[in-house]
């Protein structure tokens, strides 16, 4: 695909040899737990689905491209308007900026509520009753059924599903 | 937000339906560590962001781990492997991404070719 976003230019990984730990990082600091990559993969597979131990290495390699290359772009962002702090609207940006704009609708309405549940949270902390936090907010639509049972219909959105909608991956140079 | 890596989820919240936090999502700590990699020394990264990419990067797997289940449901095999993910990736639209994984998938089989020819001697 010609207007694909471009390969990452960050330096999570690049064409080193599998597992190689030519970055100095070690491999536990580089790679997400495969037992928690595996348990969420199996989620999406049918009950008698069974996953390779290649393909799940390969999507633990995929997953820290994933969050390098969206950190990246953030972190520019940031540093061109002299701010420290990385938040969530500048992983937003940097998603929309990268070609991910089909993705982004759901994840600003997670980070809305988020943002509401912190504030409650930090509220009754102070006048003592138990309201939401993030995990409960997280559960509200249980019952919502998205095709490949991801993990944002756990925050119970009424708005179309557009991470289901095919990317459209076009870089904004 | 719990950073467990291990445990199975319990019988009882599987029968129920809910899945907890530390199943559904990856261990904030590991996510924060490789943003963390990327960022010049004296940067910072809010809660809130360590949390929106944990969210999101589980969103991902699932998405691209659905793709690859139904080429395979279509085909009739049981067992997802690296080329479906690969597949998967491209079909749906990360091509630039594919490429470089499949050399990856590549290289990481020529290497467990090489272990299993030559176990590491013991002593």
């Amino acid at each position: 695909m010609s207007d694909a976003p471009p390969s990452p230019t960050h330096e999570s990984g690049g064409e080193q040899s599998p597992r190689g730990s030519s970055s100095g990082a070690r491999e536990q600091d580089r790679y997400l737990p495969i037992a928690n990559i595996s348990r969420i993969m199996k989620k999406a597979l049918p009950p008698n689905g069974k996953i390779a131990k290649d393909a799940k290495d390969t999507m633990q390699e995929c997953v820290s491209e994933f969050i390098s290359f969206i950190t990246s772009e953030a972190s520019e962002k940031c540093q061109k308007e002299k701010r420290k702090t990385i938040n969530g609207d500048d992983l937003l940006w940097a998603m929309a900026t990268l070609g991910f704009e089909d993705y982004i609708e759901p994840l600003k309405v997670y980070l809305a509520r988020y943002r509401e549940a912190e504030g409650d949270t930090k509220g009754s902390a102070r006048s003592g009753d138990g309201s939401a936090t993030p995990d409960q907010v997280g559960l509200a639509g249980q019952n919502s059924q998205l095709v490949h049972q991801g993990s944002l219909n756990y925050i119970g959105l009424q708005v179309q599903p557009q991470h289901l909608v095919m990317p459209s991956m076009q870089s904004h140079e | 937000m719990m950073d467990n890596v291990g445990g199975s989820s319990s019988n009882i919240a599987e029968n129920s339906g809910i899945i907890r936090e530390q199943d559904r999502l990856l261990p904030i700590a590991n996510v924060g560590k490789i943003m963390k990699q990327i960022l010049p020394p004296n940067a910072k990264i809010s809660k809130e962001s360590k949390e929106t990419m944990q969210e999101c990067v589980s969103e991902f797997i699932s998405f691209v781990t659905s793709e690859a289940s139904e080429k395979c449901r279509k085909e009739r095999r049981k067992t997802v492997n690296g080329d479906d993910i690969c597949w998967a990736l491209g079909s749906l639209g990360f091509d630039d991404y594919a490429e470089p994984l499949r050399r990856y998938l590549q290289r990481y089989r020529e290497q467990e070719l090489d272990r299993a020819n030559n176990p590491p001697k013991r002593g």
